[in-house]
């Protein structure tokens, strides 16, 4: 291998190898920091809800009516869905996860103020929460129909039982080895409530929270004239029966829209679009940066085959066969290359390094700057493939040449 | 050594056609020290390139140590001049990025010798022609003279049978042209065949044997147009 003399010849005309290098460098750095990010919004987009997506759907009721009597329409419109065929269950609640609103509260084990709460999302609902989320009671218990209490707007305070994710109850009591139910935490500071259930898992509504596990069900029915209602139907039912419950409940009330009708798959696309968007774009990104800096790559090895024309018919006049010529160029492209993965590679890192601090970001992966090394090193042999072969095709009686 | 039988070469064009040799026949025998000479447009360029198999002739035999050259592949053709010809060229073509040492080096590389060889091999050839202390320098740092004795060296490095000089004193003045010559003529007594390509009939005398080319013809002897214009 000519490593020795090719290194040495770079050095004699380093101006363009260094720009090239340059830009594998900033690509790689780029390529590396967006794989990472889009690899972080990849995994989050993939996290479980809790809840059963593939059966469910939602959609708001808005009554317009002032002298309505929002308490018995919320009791009609789930006894009419709860007794629709093909529906599991249903219940009104004020949000669900992916839906980007909702309440969340500080819980803390001991009562006042400076106590260091945990955030936790709340879900208001009565006892068919649990099928119609499609979470799994793990320990404890539902709540009992006696348990449940409509909202007052007017005298709110907090009911005193809860069912608990086991990420919030882990958190709330990490040194707990055995249940977590009967034990009382304190809402709103000093508002205490007893865990008396826990279910394995249920996001809370903002995907992006850092305590996105933590949420507890209270048991309180909201039937103000916003009411927000979840259904969970038998597999395959769901896309069936969206139009038809939507209808039959604007039917039963001419004097309220249903809106915001959307199964959960609609649900969690919108959750996700910001985060699907920036995937796309930042692939867009790389895909453009690595076939401008292939381009460069050929522009520099096709400038240099016309610069060296004489010089290669030199070489083959002493002996050098075609795939040598094409050797030659090869080794020459991985050295630069080399030199701009290298140097990417520090750039990367300390990029992800300045990311994950400023951001908040999750440190990347060990295995994206290897692979981004191992992608510019092919990119770079493929560019510089086809000039190089153009360079073997020149003649030893070049050399013959004057000039 | 080398023996071409009714060698012809022909360069085409859509309209044109060019016989840059016509059934051009010649032998030389091992250690013989023969220049070409001729007028521009001879055919003694072309003849030099299909002698060193940097092109391929149209039609006719060419023998180089008994062996048929016309029959060989490109891989074939390139392991032949690396180890049976060293070339001198003109322009002494050394290569501007590499310093000497490297550039002697090129075709012993292409060659596939141990590094260790090589560097044998690159200091005594480099010592016989008096630049053995210039291995680093780089060739802008040497005179035209240097230049042409380190393209000698790079030449005699591979050990060849055969040495191809095309107007190896054409860029030098008398005193360098003469120190090159002198130079060939130890080589050549040391037993490498050499064929020197050249339009000078003063310098055609130091071979020990001339050929005159004409229209891409071998002829008996020099043409008087062309001693006329050497005076």
């Amino acid at each position: 291998m000519e490593f020795g003399p090719i290194w040495r010849a770079l050095l004699k005309n380093k101006g363009g190898a260094i720009l090239i290098a340059l830009q594998i460098a900033v690509t790689m750095a780029i390529m590396v920091n967006s794989i990472s990010i889009m690899q972080e919004r990849a995994t989050n987009m993939q996290r479980p809800s809790g809840m059963d997506e593939a059966n469910t759907l939602t959609f708001a009721s808005i009554s317009f009516a002032s002298d309505a009597d929002n308490r018995a329409t919320y009791i009609n419109d789930l006894e009419m869905l709860r007794n629709t065929p093909g529906v599991i269950n249903a219940v009104g609640t004020n949000s669900f996860p992916l839906r980007g609103g909702g309440w969340s509260m500080g819980l803390q084990t001991e009562p006042g103020e400076d106590m260091g709460g945990v955030g936790s999302a709340i879900y208001f609902g009565d006892e068919h929460m649990i099928e119609t989320f499609g979470v799994e009671l793990i320990d404890g218990e539902n709540f009992s129909p006696e348990q449940v209490v409509f909202l007052d707007p007017d005298n709110f305070r907090w009911e005193p039982y809860v069912i608990v994710t086991e990420a919030l109850a882990k958190t709330l009591f990490p040194d707990e080895e055995g249940s977590v139910v009967g034990k009382t935490a304190y809402i709103n500071q000093n508002d205490p409530v007893q865990i008396i259930g826990v279910i394995d898992q249920l996001q809370a509504p903002w995907q992006g929270w850092d305590e996105v596990e933590h949420a507890l069900f209270s048991p309180v029915k909201r039937a103000e004239g916003f009411a927000r209602y979840v259904v969970r139907t038998e597999p395959g039912m769901r896309d069936e029966l969206l139009p038809q419950l939507e209808e039959m409940l604007a039917s039963a009330d001419k004097t309220r829209l249903i809106r915001a009708a959307q199964t959960f798959d609609e649900v969690r696309e919108g959750a996700y679009l910001g985060d699907s968007a920036m995937i796309k774009i930042l692939g867009f990104v790389i895909t453009l940066l690595t076939i401008i800096t292939g381009l460069g790559i050929v522009g520099l090895a096709s400038f240099n085959v016309s610069r060296r024309t004489r010089q290669i018919g030199i070489r083959r006049a002493l002996g050098a066969t075609k795939p040598a010529i094409m050797r030659y160029f090869m080794l020459e492209n991985f050295m630069i290359s080399s030199v701009g993965v290298v140097v990417g590679g520090a750039l990367a890192i300390g990029l992800n390094i300045f990311m994950v601090e400023t951001f908040n970001l999750t440190p990347m992966s060990w295995w994206v700057v290897p692979a981004a090394m191992i992608v510019l090193w092919l990119v770079g042999q493929a560019a510089v493939a086809g000039p190089a072969r153009r360079a073997t095709r020149i003649a030893p009686s070049i050399a013959t040449r004057s000039g | 050594m080398l023996k071409m039988t009714d060698v012809s070469k022909i360069y085409r064009t859509d309209t044109v056609e060019t016989h840059a040799l016509r059934e051009f026949s010649l032998t030389v025998d091992e250690g013989e020290f023969v220049s070409v000479t001729g007028p521009s447009g001879s055919g003694k360029t072309t003849f030099l390139n299909i002698a060193g198999l940097l092109e391929e002739m149209t039609s006719g035999t060419y023998e180089l140590d008994g062996r048929d050259i016309s029959k060989l592949n490109d891989r074939e053709r390139s392991r032949v001049r690396n180890e049976k010809i060293g070339f001198i060229f003109q322009s002494f073509n050394l290569i501007p990025e590499l310093n000497i040492f490297d550039n002697v080096d090129v075709p012993l590389r292409y060659r596939g010798l141990n590094a260790a060889e090589r560097k044998r091999r690159i200091e005594e050839s480099l010592d016989m022609v008096g630049l053995a202390s210039r291995l680093k320098h780089q060739p802008a740092q040497l005179s035209g003279g240097q230049q042409q004795r380190v393209a000698i060296a790079r030449a005699l490095a591979g050990e060849p049978r055969f040495l191809l000089a095309d107007e190896p004193t054409g860029n030098l003045d008398t005193h360098m042209a003469d120190s090159v010559l002198d130079l060939l003529s130890e080589i050549n007594s040391n037993g490498v065949t050499i064929i020197m390509v050249t339009h000078e009939l003063t310098l055609a005398d130091r071979a020990k044997r001339n050929i005159f080319v004409r229209d891409g013809q071998v002829t008996d002897a020099a043409p008087e147009f062309l001693r006329a214009a050497n005076g």
